[in-house]
């Protein structure tokens, strides 16, 4: 299927806080309500319509768990934008954040939009952390955020989607260099729109070459 | 050599004349110096000689200067000259090949390498080390480098594997060299990322995520596709390493379009002059197995069925089929191109029928699927296409009724086109052919014509044949009996029990019609109970047994003879329910039908090797247990003379322990009325003793009491009195005693007023006896000087 961009997405957090889930949510809509312990990575795609512009998603979803700390570093570099996600109803998950923050920092280009999901908001009853709480933390860390819940699905499809605008514009604004696949970007086979691309390309060659 | 030698003698300086120093001791000088020397160049000099002697004295070079290289590519990155030397050097020591120099060499071990290996991996930070240095955009550095990790990998996969995953980056900057300009360096990062790919998944995963799908095919379709050299070939393997049984990198592949891009791999050439180079033969058997891979039977159905619409819809079915039926290819790639369709289009409605339309290039054209099954019964084509075929027709024929349908139509009298060759006439004729495995094959092929089908078994009990010119036409069954019968080849038989079983099972129309065949139950009974010692035998019986325990299940007592209980009880009497199962066990217990179980398509070597299919293990796995169970819950409710005899037995050994019980009844009652009996005067007998108990108690209080007011009140009187006499008599004492102790202080006052006014009296005559003295001694009168002294004395 033609595309005019491909945007690589990872998906980080602590273990069971919902990320494989919300992945499943996002591209087969249906919930799993078993955790099933993801090992090292996999791997999901979705195709999105932004500004009437066909864009495919590849998402890596990746694990949770210490073990595989080291395994999933090797995917911020490549990824163009990160799901960063918490369960409100575990403080724990809220509280590592930061860890996760300066890992994902430390490794990846300095473009990567990150987007901070509290996620489980379904389990009112149960909720730990406050939704200002983590409204507070992504404006501290300029973060974009949302509370999502993958089993109603609520706010899953803006999740995602919102990511890849805020790409989309930062392309548009020439912040990447879409020409140099490591930033996690690639421009469609079919995507003929060569002066716009091109110009912005240029302009985000520059910056890009100062960040990396 | 010669140059080797000068240069040695550079380093080293001249020998002594006459002696020849020995390699050790040359190897542990060079250590030496480049330990001590602190000139960069005597160091790069010492290297580049370490570097010529490692090929010949790689033990002496690696036991004593291992530790020295190390330290030399931390401490002379800035050098790429010497690192180039200690990684070559390190290489030559670590290589897992056996040098020429050291051939004959007896005390070179044969896993030097890897011993050297294992000892330059203990401290991870070697890794590391090397891993940096692909950083140096130098070639000669970059180069060995690579070099230098593919040898590590090769002699230690799973050991470096574990420590690059960990190291940050270190998958990602090998990514980073397939993008080098150099082809050198991309070329051997490729022999490197194939190693590192080998089995772990995890770095597969990261490797794809690098892009790594994008790169090989812009390689592989800058070299040509599959007329390139042997880079298309490595491109491919590491492609293969990548997707093998990872499906989140299937899934990966096939969401990046990439299907797609393996098109081009399978474009024919069109002018056919152009032969397979054996490097092109390569390079498209590698295109298919990852085709196969894509679409394996092992991968999950929702992955399998995906891949294949994709590849149908690109078009690279059309592409494999245009393969298949091209001329000139060679037949190791047709085979496997016949096993890629097959596995394209297994399970998968839409590209089967795209098969099944596939027409081939002949005059008359004949159906593609047609001119294979020809192959499939000729005896001239090699083994393993025979085998491809039929796996592919048993593909084509997965889980799809309507190609299912249209091979038996093919069989009926009504349709029969007597100009054109069908596949079903294919399959009858391999049934009957003088060729085992051509009987084989069409027995198979026909099976599977038959699985989760009913309509098409009753339909096949329909097909007559034709057998001798004048006589009477016979039904496929009939036939099939017979030759069962007749046949002394164990593959034969083997594969015509297989065909019966598969027809017969939930098939009553079919179990009337082989009852009816004659002297088809006594070969079964004959075969079952036959007492021969070897494994192929055993397989038969178990077999034999197999179909008879169907023939049972499934019968709708429509055949006279043969009914439902008449059969039960034959199979009881002549064989025994015990001897039955544990015949019906041996099946599974064969070799090959373990071999067979484990997957779809045949995997055997030889001709001879080719027994069970795959289909047959999952009906006996299906029926085994069903079978016996039947058998066994139905005999305990048959109706025979000796269970009516036996049943007269244990009526009567009931009457028996009835009228025992009865006995034993009446005596309990008894014994429970005297125990009653005995309860109540127990309870009697208790009350009365407590009762007796209380009195007692009582009476002993009382006497108590009363014992202890009489004798008291006499003795305290008496002592009473006594102590009141004695306290008096001491009182008065007292009073008495300190009269007189008051008596005796005045008299002491009185006397110490005495003593103070002597004392005084004393003091003034002292003083007048001493002015009497002034004035005798004023008169000249001398004074006695003891007397005031003893006076004195006297008074003190």
């Amino acid at each position: 299927m033609a595309y005019a961009y491909l945007f690589k997405y990872i998906i980080i957090g602590d273990t069971g806080v919902g990320k494989s889930c919300l992945l499943l949510q996002f591209t087969d809509k249906r919930f799993q309500p078993v955790h099933d312990l993801t090992i090292g990575v996999e791997f999901g795609a979705r195709m999105i319509t932004i500004d009437g512009k066909q864009i495919k998603l590849q998402i890596w979803d990746t694990a949770g768990q210490e073990a595989f700390r080291s395994i999933t570093r090797s995917y911020y570099r490549g990824a163009a934008g990160a799901l960063l996600v918490y369960d409100i109803t575990r403080r724990d998950t809220f509280n590592h954040l930061t860890t996760w923050l300066e890992d994902a920092r430390q490794h990846s280009n300095s473009n990567m939009v990150i987007m901070l999901i509290g996620n489980k908001s379904d389990l009112e009853s149960r909720r730990e952390v406050k939704k200002e709480e983590g409204e507070a933390f992504a404006r501290e860390h300029g973060l974009v955020f949302m509370e999502t819940s993958a089993k109603t699905a609520a706010n899953v499809e803006e999740a995602f989607i919102n990511t890849a605008k805020e790409i989309y514009e930062k392309i548009q604004e020439g912040v990447f260099d879409i020409n140099n696949e490591a930033n996690g970007i690639k421009i469609g086979p079919q995507h003929s729109t060569g002066g716009g691309a091109g110009a912005s390309a240029g302009a985000g060659g520059a910056a890009g070459g100062g960040c990396c | 050599m010669d140059f080797l030698k000068s240069g040695l003698k550079t380093v080293l300086g001249a020998p002594e004349p006459g002696q020849q120093p020995s390699g050790a001791d040359t190897v542990e000088r060079l250590v030496e110096r480049v330990n001590n020397s602190t000139l960069l160049e005597d160091r790069r000099d010492a290297c580049r000689a370490l570097k010529a002697m490692s090929r010949k004295y790689r033990v002496e070079v690696g036991a004593q200067g291992m530790h020295t290289l190390q330290q030399c590519l931390e401490l002379d990155r800035a050098d790429n000259e010497t690192i180039n030397y200690c990684l070559d050097t390190l290489n030559n020591i670590m290589s897992p090949t056996q040098f020429e120099e050291e051939e004959e060499n007896p005390n070179v071990p044969m896993n030097i390498g890897e011993q050297f290996t294992e000892m330059f991996i203990k401290n991870h930070q070697n890794i590391q080390l090397v891993l940096d240095l692909l950083d140096e955009y130098d070639f000669r550095v970059r180069f060995s480098a690579v070099q230098l990790l593919t040898s590590l990998l090769t002699n230690r996969t799973k050991d470096i594997q574990e420590i690059i995953l960990v190291k940050p980056m270190g998958v990602s900057k090998m990514m980073d060299l397939l993008a080098d300009t150099r082809e050198v360096i991309r070329n051997e990062t490729l022999l490197l990322l194939i190693k590192l790919t080998k089995g772990n998944a995890n770095i597969q995963k990261i490797v794809a995520f690098e892009n790594a799908f994008d790169r090989l095919f812009e390689i592989v379709s800058s070299e040509g596709y599959s007329d390139g050299g042997i880079i298309v070939e490595d491109c491919l393997l590491l492609m293969l390493n990548l997707l093998k049984n990872n499906s989140s990198n299937i899934n990966f592949f096939k969401e990046g379009s990439f299907i797609q891009k393996m098109l081009p791999m399978f474009n024919t050439p069109d002018e056919e002059e152009v032969g397979w180079s054996p490097q092109k033969v390569s390079n498209v058997h590698c295109m298919l197995q990852i085709v196969r891979t894509l679409v394996s039977p092992s991968n999950s159905a929702q992955i399998i069925s995906s891949c294949q619409k994709i590849m149908k819809n690109c078009g690279l079915l059309d592409s494999l089929c245009n393969i298949l039926m091209a001329s000139g290819v060679p037949a190791d790639i047709l085979t496997e191109t016949i096993n890629a369709v097959g596995e394209g289009v297994r399970g998968e409605a839409a590209a089967q029928r795209a098969l099944g339309a596939v027409l081939a290039p002949s005059n008359p054209p004949r159906p593609a699927i047609v001119v294979l099954l020809m192959s499939m019964v000729n005896e001239k084509q090699p083994f393993s296409l025979r085998c491809a075929v039929l796996y592919c027709f048993q593909c084509y024929l997965y889980h799809n009724e309507t190609s299912q349908a249209s091979l038996v139509q093919t069989l009926l009298p009504s349709s029969t086109d007597v100009s054109s060759l069908t596949s079903g006439q294919l399959l009858c004729g391999g049934l009957f052919s003088s060729d085992v495995l051509s009987n084989w094959f069409s027995s198979v092929a026909l099976m599977h014509a038959l699985i989760d089908n009913n309509a098409q078994k009753e339909q096949l009990l329909r097909v007559l044949l034709a057998t001798n010119i004048g006589s009477s036409p016979v039904s496929l069954l009939h036939q099939c009996t017979v030759l069962l019968q007749q046949s002394t080849k164990l593959q034969s038989k083997v594969a015509l029990l297989m065909l019966l079983s598969q027809w017969m099972s939930n098939c009553p129309p079919a179990v009337s019609a082989f009852l009816r065949a004659p002297g088809a139950v006594g070969y079964l009974v004959t075969q079952t109970c036959s007492n021969e010692h070897d494994e192929n035998e055993y397989l038969l019986q178990g077999m034999s047994a197999f179909l008879l325990a169907i023939c049972i299940h499934f019968n709708d007592d429509s055949v006279d003879n043969y009914s439902k209980d008449s059969l039960k009880q034959l199979l009881v009497k002549r064989i025994g329910m015990e001897t039955f199962s544990a015949k019906l066990s041996e099946v599974s217990r064969h070799e090959a039908y373990s071999r067979a179980a484990k997957h779809p398509q045949l995997k055997v070597k030889a001709a001879s090797d080719i027994l069970i299919d795959y289909e047959f293990c999952k009906l006996f796995k299906g029926l085994e247990s069903v079978l016996i169970q039947s058998l066994t819950v139905v005999q305990t409710n048959g109706d025979t003379e000796e269970d009516t005899e036996s049943l007269a037995q244990y009526k009567s050994l009931i009457r028996q322990q009835d009228a025992r019980l009865h006995e034993l009844l009446q005596q309990l009652a008894a014994e429970t009325q005297r125990g009653h009996k005995l309860q109540a005067a127990l309870t009697d007998a208790t009350s009365e003793n407590s009762r007796l108990k209380d009195e007692n108690t009582l009476l002993k209080a009382q006497l108590s009491t009363a014992a202890s007011i009489q004798p008291a009140p006499s003795v305290d009187a008496n002592i009473q009195l006594e102590y009141q006499q004695k306290v008096s008599a001491l009182t008065d004492e007292v009073n008495r005693l300190s009269a007189v102790n008051h008596a005796a202080n005045e008299e002491l006052a009185r006397t110490k007023k005495d003593q103070d006014d002597l004392l005084e009296l004393l003091a003034d005559q002292d003083s007048k006896l001493n002015e009497y003295k002034m004035r005798l001694l004023s008169l000249g009168q001398p004074v006695e000087e003891d007397l005031p002294t003893e006076a004195e004395q006297s008074l003190a």
